[in-house]
């Protein structure tokens, strides 16, 4: 072990913390999504499964191995998707706090498995250029595993197609801000794609249903 | 107050804090096999009170709680039931089209895809053959479960989902999980995932009927 007792309980309560900010922020659905933060080069605390963020407590985070994420100890059962957050940490030493979430926008841009452009400073400063796709696995799988890893080489942020996004950050104040930026940043790029495509100077929620609507409704060759 | 009827106020308060409601909400809880307590028509769920929860003999409801009742008829799995009318659900059921699989927790929780029913009852018990959720014509959706956290949880998920199946139509990409691994993970969460927690759930909601058996019986049916 080459941490200390004091370094463990204050990286208890920062991924405690963590978990409450995403929830209050709605950058999280319930007992979905997880966060992880390293505690030296082979450990690294984890969100356990399943579990309400505002119900967690700091000694309910488990010490996962991270060259062999199936070994951990201490806390509760942790996340399923720890191999991802191992993998990371693993191929990227300077990382040293990962977020995987579901927030509305990112889910947008990862269903439609849209590489989004770099879309404002604060985008090219924290994520390190454009966000990419990561090839589509089941949960748990190593495809999904290894697309992750790819599609986050020399960027802090990637989308995972069809599930979500992830964020990786220096430390975990960072990788918030990241997932904050790449929120925002999506929400910016799906209001632009809807005023292009329907031509109007000022987005609103309605403004994408019409559109929708008039899309599926719209006989055959005639959409726009 | 009774567990039912309690347990239905907090499910309806968690909808109406997840801005997952409209108008004409409606959520229902079976307790012995032909009854249900069910939220009272045109009662606002933001305005719920314990005096709007209902108890009714399914086999001899009223024509506003038609749709639930006939769901419990049909669908002896089925627990509870959800009628909502979320935000992102309601452009999709106006065009009447079906959500594919887009998110990996739609599949997971909803299903593989999401019909659009005729606003009938017969149309609804043939779309929801074999789902527990479907969208209804120009209306909203209707989602069950084995438990109300079970329908709760499917109507956030499924307009999350109709989010993204809305804004990625229009920003120009839908790209849909094959339909086998979708099949797959819905397989796997109905069998390992949710199995302990509804179960749980399921006991826990039992035992409420159970323990109110008593009191019930001294109240009026509807």
């Amino acid at each position: 072990m080459a941490w200390d007792k004091e370094t463990e309980l204050k990286l208890r309560q920062v991924i405690k913390d963590s978990g409450v900010t995403l929830l209050n922020e709605n950058l999280v659905q319930g007992t979905w999504g997880n966060t992880a933060t390293r505690l030296d080069k082979d450990h690294m605390l984890v969100t356990p499964t399943g579990l309400d963020y505002i119900a967690l407590t700091p000694e309910d985070m488990p010490v996962v191995q991270i060259s062999d994420p199936s070994i951990w100890k201490d806390g509760k059962k942790p996340t399923s998707e720890r191999k991802i957050h191992a993998a990371i940490m693993q191929a990227r030493p300077e990382i040293n706090a990962t977020i995987h979430s579901h927030p509305i926008y990112c889910s947008i841009l990862a269903s439609a498995r849209i590489e989004l452009p770099v879309m404002n400073d604060d985008m090219q400063r924290l994520v390190g250029g454009s966000c990419r796709v990561g090839a589509y696995g089941l949960p748990g799988t190593k495809k999904l595993k290894n697309g992750t890893v790819e599609a986050m080489q020399g960027r802090s942020a990637c989308f995972m197609a069809n599930h979500g996004v992830f964020c990786a950050g220096k430390d975990m104040d960072e990788a918030l801000e990241i997932i904050r930026v790449m929120e925002r940043s999506c929400y910016q790029y799906i209001q632009e794609c809807t005023l292009k495509a329907t031509g109007q100077q000022t987005y609103s929620d309605e403004l994408l249903f019409d559109y929708f609507v008039a899309q599926k409704t719209a006989p055959k060759g005639k959409k726009k | 107050m009774n567990k039912t009827v309690q347990t239905i106020l907090e499910y309806a308060q968690r909808l109406v804090d997840e801005k997952v409601v409209g108008e004409s909400d409606m959520i229902s809880l079976r307790s012995e096999l032909n009854f249900m307590y069910v939220t009272k028509a045109g009662v606002k769920l933001c305005d719920l009170t314990e005096q709007d929860v209902i108890k009714m003999n399914i086999f001899k409801a009223e024509k506003d709680y038609e749709y639930h009742a006939e769901i419990y008829k049909a669908r002896e799995d089925i627990n509870a039931i959800c009628q909502c009318y979320p935000k992102w659900v309601m452009p999709i059921a106006k065009a009447g089209v079906t959500i594919p699989a887009v998110l990996d927790d739609m599949a997971q929780i909803v299903g593989p895809t999401c019909k659009t029913s005729q606003d009938n009852i017969s149309s609804i018990i043939k779309t929801l053959k074999g789902r527990n959720s479907c969208l209804i014509k120009d209306k909203g959706c209707i989602t069950s479960g084995r438990t109300l956290d079970e329908a709760y949880t499917c109507v956030l998920v499924l307009d999350k989902a109709s989010h993204c199946f809305v804004a990625s139509s229009v920003i120009g990409a839908n790209k849909i999980i094959n339909g086998i691994e979708a099949r797959l993970m819905r397989f796997i969460y109905k069998t390992k995932y949710s199995k302990k927690n509804q179960e749980n759930l399921s006991v826990k909601e039992e035992e409420q009927s159970v323990s109110e058996d008593t009191s019930v019986k001294e109240e009026s049916e509807v």
